[in-house]
């Protein structure tokens, strides 16, 4: 009943924030503009793209679809988005620090554990909202304009095409782990926003973090190889997996099926230690925390 | 009479810095009690201990006969409190801030019932104003309504007339004194202007370098009778031998070239007056200083 509460409130303080609706506002730019360039110029996109491959093969169809358009921005922004969610997880504890908000937060009768739980949870579910609202415009519209159709996936070794109806629930699924890989970035940012009295330190401090981690996992030197399984950051494009398909001895392929989808149960499991981890650590944190703002 | 608060042998450092040192007092239900001290004398850090927002090195601090290390969130429902700035949340308005926090107590309260609450401090014209577009005072006088929001029996208010002008602490005090003497509430004030404490508080206690200097009934502690004068002339050199001549002698503490200062008891400050006009002197002003600083001096000598 008091979490339920204390979500309610971060959620209402949240929304009434002029700062919440620049990311909105942002990824609807972002993807908009993506959507209007290849809209006009997507087909010679796309038949460069394919050069290599019409020698060998015979491509019908509409390439260029609402469902490709989705796996386009997806993988552009993915790793952009980061900084948008660090915009408000960052200031969730930073901000009311310096507001001077959080000593009058905690003078009420909530417990420590409940109000970081509640802001934790309030937090979360406007990372789920912006990655909705990234579903809505990437996929939602892209089939509107672009249309539906089966999807062609071009990898550096092969190309993998799946039929149209073994589509949506391939995307269902990966904005759902999306989401809990951009949990993780927003539990980082939540946890560094513990140290600071403005928000301009944690997003900072989060996104040089997720670019060390990035340029780690770039580096093919084997004293990093050990570590680079434990970094979040390997695991965030994991929901690429989810357009990877099993192929039958006909190199057909398999609906409904996943290449490897251990690999990507054990990215989830991977990213999802971390957020237990960073929530944890930020609750023993905060119990602790001299408030002195 | 009932102890509201009881602290016991409170001290809190930070590294090397004592803030409080070993300090020890009790609030009565019903009283004003005035916390004083200097800036920086560790009125804040002791009030943030009171309210769980720091944790004591030493010490135990007990409210409502209950420990707050114990029974943190039982204790924290019966008190309303305003820690150094009231601050709130400057994108909301003033009723919005006020429902929130009624929310956060656990509380459904409906437009009405908050904007009669904004009514006590003055807001209600305001309630839809956002509080960025607020003075100092009115701030101040939310953030008490913010802190009334639980109907609290215990209100702690920190300098609550800080960056007020002067109808607004006469407002603040008037405040203070209703919720005392009207509604039975026991507040604590701290402050570091002892004229100030004086006209509300019932008791009072004196901190300085986070330790107690002297806690008592305002009534014993401040003898009415007598008060320090500051006294400025066109020609001060002129009244210090008009005042060394006189039966004022006896009660001169300073004279320099800026003002004179002597105790006397407060009646006589109209002769002292009549006196100096009538020995030529040239009076800019006349007036009683019972500043803390004064009063430190005359309970440390």
């Amino acid at each position: 009943m008091q979490f339920s509460r204390i979500v309610y409130i971060e959620l209402y303080k949240t929304f009434r924030k002029p700062r919440t609706y620049i990311a909105f506002a942002a990824i609807a730019a972002i993807v908009g503009l993506i959507q209007l360039g290849f809209y006009a110029d997507g087909d010679n996109y796309i038949q460069f793209g394919m050069q290599s491959l019409s020698d060998s093969f015979d491509i019908g169809g509409e390439v260029l679809n609402g469902y490709l358009m989705a796996y386009i921005i997806l993988q552009t922004m993915l790793m952009q988005v980061p900084l948008l969610i660090a915009l408000v997880s960052g200031d969730m504890i930073s901000g009311e620090a310096n507001l001077g908000t959080l000593r009058l937060l905690l003078t009420k009768p909530i417990s420590r554990t409940t109000l970081i739980l509640g802001k934790f949870a309030a937090s979360s579910i406007y990372t789920i909202a912006l990655l909705m609202w990234m579903a809505l415009w990437s996929l939602g519209i892209s089939v509107l304009v672009f249309g539906a159709n089966d999807m062609l996936i071009l990898k550096s070794d092969q190309v993998t095409q799946i039929i149209s109806s073994d589509v949506v629930w391939r995307y269902v699924a990966a904005f759902a782990y999306a989401c809990l890989a951009m949990i993780t970035v927003s539990s980082l940012a939540f946890f560094l926003s513990l140290f600071a009295e403005n928000s301009i330190g944690p997003i900072m401090a989060t996104m040089s973090i997720i670019i060390v981690f990035t340029i780690l996992n770039t580096l093919d030197l084997p004293i990093f190889n050990s570590v680079k399984p434990f970094l979040f950051t390997s695991h965030m494009l994991g929901w690429k997996g989810f357009f990877d398909v099993k192929l039958n001895v006909n190199n057909e392929q398999i609906v409904g099926s996943i290449e490897n989808l251990r690999a990507v149960l054990i990215s989830g499991l991977i990213l999802l230690f971390h957020v237990l981890g960073f929530l944890s650590a930020s609750i023993l944190v905060f119990k602790k925390k001299d408030i002195l703002s | 009479m009932n102890s509201v608060i009881q602290i016991s042998h409170l001290s809190k450092r930070f590294n090397n810095f004592t803030a409080v040192d070993d300090l020890s007092f009790s609030v009565n239900e019903g009283e004003v009690y005035g916390f004083l001290g200097q800036n920086g004398a560790g009125k804040s850090t002791t009030i943030r201990m009171m309210l769980s927002l720091i944790k004591p090195t030493e010490g135990s601090i007990n409210i409502f006969g209950l420990s707050l290390e114990k029974e943190r969130e039982q204790i924290l429902s019966k008190i309303g409190a305003v820690v150094e700035k009231p601050d709130l949340y400057k994108y909301l308005s003033a009723y919005e801030n006020m429902k929130l926090f009624s929310t956060m107590c656990g509380l459904s309260l409906g437009r009405a019932e908050i904007m009669k609450q904004l009514a006590v401090v003055g807001l209600e014209k305001r309630a839809n104003d956002r509080v960025k577009v607020f003075s100092q005072g009115m701030k101040q006088r939310l953030g008490i309504a913010v802190a009334l929001v639980n109907n609290p029996s215990l209100i702690i208010l920190d300098e609550p007339t800080n960056g007020l002008d002067p109808q607004g602490i006469a407002d603040m005090r008037s405040l203070i004194l209703m919720l005392s003497k009207e509604q039975g509430k026991t507040l604590l004030v701290s402050s570091h202007l002892l004229s100030e404490v004086e006209q509300i508080a019932d008791s009072m206690i004196i901190i300085d370098k986070g330790k107690k200097m002297v806690e008592g009934k305002v009534s014993e502690l401040i003898n009415p009778e007598k008060v320090q004068v500051e006294i400025i002339s066109l020609d001060n050199n002129a009244a210090k031998e008009v005042v060394l001549a006189s039966q004022w002698a006896s009660g001169l503490i300073e004279a320099s070239l800026e003002k004179i200062l002597l105790e006397t008891k407060k009646e006589l400050i109209p002769d002292l007056f009549k006196f100096l006009v009538e020995q030529g002197i040239l009076l800019v002003s006349i007036r009683s200083t019972n500043t803390l600083e004064s009063y430190f001096l005359s309970i440390t000598k």
